[in-house]
């Protein structure tokens, strides 16, 4: 049984294409409320006497801290979140009506630490795109990569991870 | 933190073998850290803070975020590297949910241990398993170590 394609030539087309998001800058309240949150007390997040003599120089942040953030940025309103919570995601043609496959985890790759006051850059694109069949019908994983880069345009950190599309 | 501790590193490449055990890390999330994490994430997702629909959608309790396995994770081997070590990389996947109130263990040991780039790397497995045993989140890491001819900076 061979199910139609979910994967349009439209949507093909989106592999590769480049989508910027500015993030501003992150605060050291935003990294230690974050911190606070995992439960990390991790000194070099919060003394900067102790951050400042190893090799860090300074507080940084969590390594994973820019990628676990679910919505940069205002974010929808609350009429427009779906009942479960989920906002549609407006912003990339490539995952119009695609939901974040919470469970998936990701893949990071981590350049240059994430310090306060940076002010923050992600470059995100779809590397691949593929379907499948599930037990609800066919779904479509969307392999994607995330670069977040400082105002010196140094690349900190990669991360890829799988966005499904029903 | 009000005192500053003179930093210390805990752990250099010569003490680091394969299969040796990274120090376990134990997490007991609650109702309140997943409001706050989903707070500071910006994460509406309902089945982390209202537990009535949490139940509606077949779960016990309200779940621990994808991300904060990921987390307690990265917790661990922040703690176990020490602030002389880097973390270079790091992936998990989340294959059983957590919730309110379990007991998360993260633990993992080293699978290769090896020099490149001018660096001293290893490579470990890893993962956090609940209560039961069962295992909520599978990855793997890449550490940089000093060594312990490292003078610091």
């Amino acid at each position: 049984m061979t199910a139609e394609s979910l994967i349009t030539d439209e949507l093909r087309a989106q592999i590769g294409v480049e989508h910027e998001t500015l993030l501003g800058e992150i605060t050291l309240l935003d990294i230690q409320r974050y911190a606070l949150t995992v439960g990390d007390l991790n000194p070099l997040y919060f003394d900067e006497e102790y951050a400042r003599q190893t090799p860090y120089g300074g507080i940084i942040a969590p390594p994973n801290y820019l990628t676990a953030v679910i919505t940069w940025g205002l974010g929808p309103q609350e009429a427009e979140l779906s009942v479960d919570g989920l906002g549609l995601r407006r912003n990339e043609q490539a995952e119009r009506n695609a939901r974040r496959r919470m469970a998936g985890g990701q893949q990071l790759e981590f350049h240059q630490p994430v310090r306060p006051g940076d002010v923050i850059r992600c470059v995100s694109r779809a590397t691949d795109m593929e379907q499948r069949e599930g037990k609800s019908g066919p779904f479509v994983l969307i392999i994607a990569e995330q670069r977040y880069f400082n105002q010196r345009d140094e690349l900190l950190v990669t991360c890829r991870q799988t966005a499904i599309m029903r | 933190m009000t005192q500053s501790a003179m930093p210390q590193q805990r752990l250099y490449i010569e003490a680091v073998r394969e299969g040796m055990e990274i120090p376990p890390l134990v997490k007991h999330p609650t109702q309140v850290a997943l409001f706050r994490h989903s707070a500071v994430t910006w994460n509406a997702h309902r089945i982390h803070y209202d537990k009535e629909y949490a139940q509606a959608e077949g779960h016990t309790d309200v779940l621990v975020q994808g991300h904060l396995h990921g987390a307690y994770l990265v917790q661990m081997l922040m703690d176990w590297i020490g602030p002389f070590g880097v973390l270079k990389k790091f992936a998990w996947s989340n294959r059983r949910p957590g919730f309110a109130g379990d007991t998360l263990s993260c633990r993992g040991r080293v699978t290769r241990v090896y020099a490149e780039g001018g660096e001293h790397l290893a490579d470990c497995e890893i993962w956090e398993e609940n209560q039961h045993g069962e295992i909520c989140a599978p990855g793997t890491a890449t550490i940089a170590l000093p060594s312990s001819g490292f003078r610091g900076t």
